[in-house]
């Protein structure tokens, strides 16, 4: 009997100057998948709605922080409260629908309720409750911190931590020349949504949605229908994709950034200031040449741990168990553009992702793949290390590498074990 | 938020206008076993030949009608050159999602013919149970499952010089809202 290691969770990545290593238990060992929810996900700053979602006084959307089921109300003051989706009584669910409207949730076993700022606001026969019951001590508790930016809505299970101002800042300038792509500076986040599971450990979706390095050959296929589409022969999407770089920043963010500018050979944004006058006319009346030439860069940015800022979509990733995912692609219009614009990005959204696109699919093959491999146990490491010799750090702290290195997969790992040694 | 599950069928009677082509149920449902055949045995190109140059395969997340569509997002709402890509993808490339390929078994069921649209297009409507396995080697994660896929279906077939042809395909999964896994064959 081979005697079995205990390796503590710091000992799990291998961060040294001249390597980076991420331990195999990281994606399948159970213990480290409990850990991960309390330590990161019961912690941070998690994202749970756009505030698009919920417009109206009185709309709801239910989601889940970690594994905890939770409610994001929009109250009668104009405030997002986000609630966890238990009554105080015995437990129940007070609500069950995916997203709807009402000012008041009713817990179905006993009658009691709350209205959605989790105020209890009477129990069924009340007689057996003495008078002096003080109902405000037993409102659905609220998660004790929520705060949003620029409509990204957050919450966090703990009451002590940096602030999202805080969390969010490294990556900040990243995240507004994202919204800016709107010339409102805002998005709107439409109704229905692609979701897909996967059997496998959740940040095999979040290494990979800044991963550079791997489109070349996991979407060889769908470079080939862009050739045949005679929208890009494949040596030039190959070229383009080399450019561009990848970033990491402290708190566990990162971000794959494709070259822009104005050329609408070159950039999507160039493209459809030609075809779209009042869009340029929009753009160029809220931001100044060099503005817009960031703007154009495109950029899939992770907000760690659990969400994703897309092209066409906001991408939440919920971890399930640790060998079962769900991934939900909110797509959005850019507010304040043609309706004609928006709907050519729906169209170009569905030919590329979801469920039956021509590439995310691909992708999840490629997660499951990972999880079956990681089955052979006679080899213990995953290596990460790739562009560690040539990466740069800026004297803010963010590191920069080409786009195929692994540099934001490293600050993710870096966060990851700040978090589950602490 | 609702997502609208009425049933759709018209009012029983509505006829096609004089003049316009009358399809049996029998014939309707020749058709609809015929397209079920292409898919199951991967002739795809063949299937392709089904649809109208204006023809649509669709695969909504919520009920509506066609016309909607453009303003939100669906599984799949592939015209004529989007339902090339995908056969071309599928079979001339190297994907790695049908890599090993879906086995498909289509049943189908409750066939009506269902008057005519506003274009003139006979509707038929069913509905279709899809039973589905990707095979592949001892431990391998995400095959080896066969899946069930319950849908409830509506063809608008229009009378052309060739015969029937398909100018809808709409195929509304049981659990079209609900997180789907790899979806990449043609339903």
């Amino acid at each position: 009997m081979v005697a079995v290691p205990t390796l503590s969770y710091e000992d799990l990545v291998l961060d040294r100057s001249d390597t980076f290593q991420v331990h195999t238990d990281v994606y399948m060992d159970r213990e480290v998948f409990e850990t991960e929810i309390r330590n990161v996900f019961e912690r941070t700053w998690v994202y749970v709605a756009h505030e698009s979602e919920i417009p109206d006084v009185g709309d709801y959307k239910t989601s889940i922080i970690g594994r905890q089921p939770i409610i994001i109300t929009r109250h009668e003051d104009g405030e997002v409260y986000v609630l966890l989706n238990r009554c105080r009584h015995r437990g129940a669910v007070v609500c069950r629908e995916a997203l709807g409207h009402s000012n008041y949730f009713r817990c179905p076993y006993h009658n009691w309720a709350y209205a959605n700022d989790g105020s209890l606001v009477g129990m069924a026969q009340s007689h057996g409750y003495p008078d002096d019951f003080d109902k405000r001590g037993w409102g659905l508790a609220r998660a004790p911190r929520v705060a949003s930016y620029r409509g990204l809505v957050f919450a966090s299970l703990s009451a002590s931590g940096p602030s999202l101002d805080e969390h969010l800042a490294p990556v900040r300038p990243y995240v507004d020349c994202w919204f800016n792509r709107s010339p409102a500076g805002t998005v709107t986040v439409l109704p229905t949504a692609h979701k897909y599971p996967y059997p496998g450990n959740w940040k095999w979706q979040a290494e990979n949605g800044h991963d550079g390095y791997h489109g070349n050959y996991v979407h060889e296929s769908w470079q080939r229908v862009l050739d045949r589409a005679g929208e890009a022969p494949v040596r030039d999407i190959r070229r383009y994709r080399a450019g561009g770089c990848t970033r990491g920043f402290r708190f566990g963010h990162g971000l794959l950034e494709r070259p822009g500018g104005l050329n609408p050979a070159a950039s999507w944004t160039g493209r459809m200031m030609v075809k779209y006058p009042e869009y340029e006319r929009a753009l160029r009346a809220a931001y100044s040449e060099r503005e817009i030439e960031e703007i154009s860069k495109r950029r899939n940015i992770l907000l760690f741990p659990n969400v994703y800022l897309f092209d066409t979509q906001i991408r939440v990733i919920s971890p399930l168990a640790v060998d079962r995912t769900e991934v939900s692609l909110y797509v959005y219009a850019l507010d304040g553009v043609p309706d004609s614009l928006n709907q050519g990005r729906y169209r170009a959204h569905e030919r590329f992702y979801g469920p039956s696109g021509f590439g995310s699919p691909d992708d999840v093959e490629i997660f499951t793949a990972n999880q079956t491999g990681l089955q052979a146990r006679g080899v213990d490491w995953l290596l990460l290390s790739r562009g560690q010799h040539r990466e740069r750090r800026l004297d803010n702290g963010e590191v920069v590498g080409h786009s195929t290195d692994e540099v934001p997969v490293r600050a993710m790992y870096r966060e990851w074990k700040r978090l589950m040694s602490a | 938020m609702t997502t609208g599950r009425t049933d759709q069928a018209p009012a029983p009677g509505v006829r096609a206008p004089a003049g316009a082509a009358a399809l049996s149920r029998p014939e309707a449902e020749g058709l609809l076993y015929r397209e079920c055949r292409l898919l199951d045995t991967l002739q795809l190109e063949q299937w392709l030949e089904l649809f109208t140059e204006d023809g649509i395969y669709w695969l909504p997340i919520v009920e509506g009608e066609p016309e909607e569509v453009a303003a939100g997002i669906s599984i799949v709402y592939d015209d004529a050159e989007r339902r090339g890509e995908r056969v071309f993808r599928t079979l001339h490339t190297p994907v790695l999602d049908q890599n090993p390929r879906s086995r498909t078994m289509h049943l189908v069921g409750n066939v009506e013919v269902a008057g005519v649209d506003a274009r003139g297009d006979t509707r038929v409507l069913c509905n279709q149970v899809i039973a589905e396995l990707r095979p592949g080697g001892p431990l391998q994660v995400g095959l080896n499952e066969t899946r069930l896929l319950a849908a409830r279906c509506e063809h608008r077939l229009r009378h052309t010089p060739e015969g029937w042809k398909i100018s809808l395909k709409k195929l509304l999964l049981l659990n079209s809202d609900q997180p789907l896994y790899n979806l990449t064959f043609v339903l």
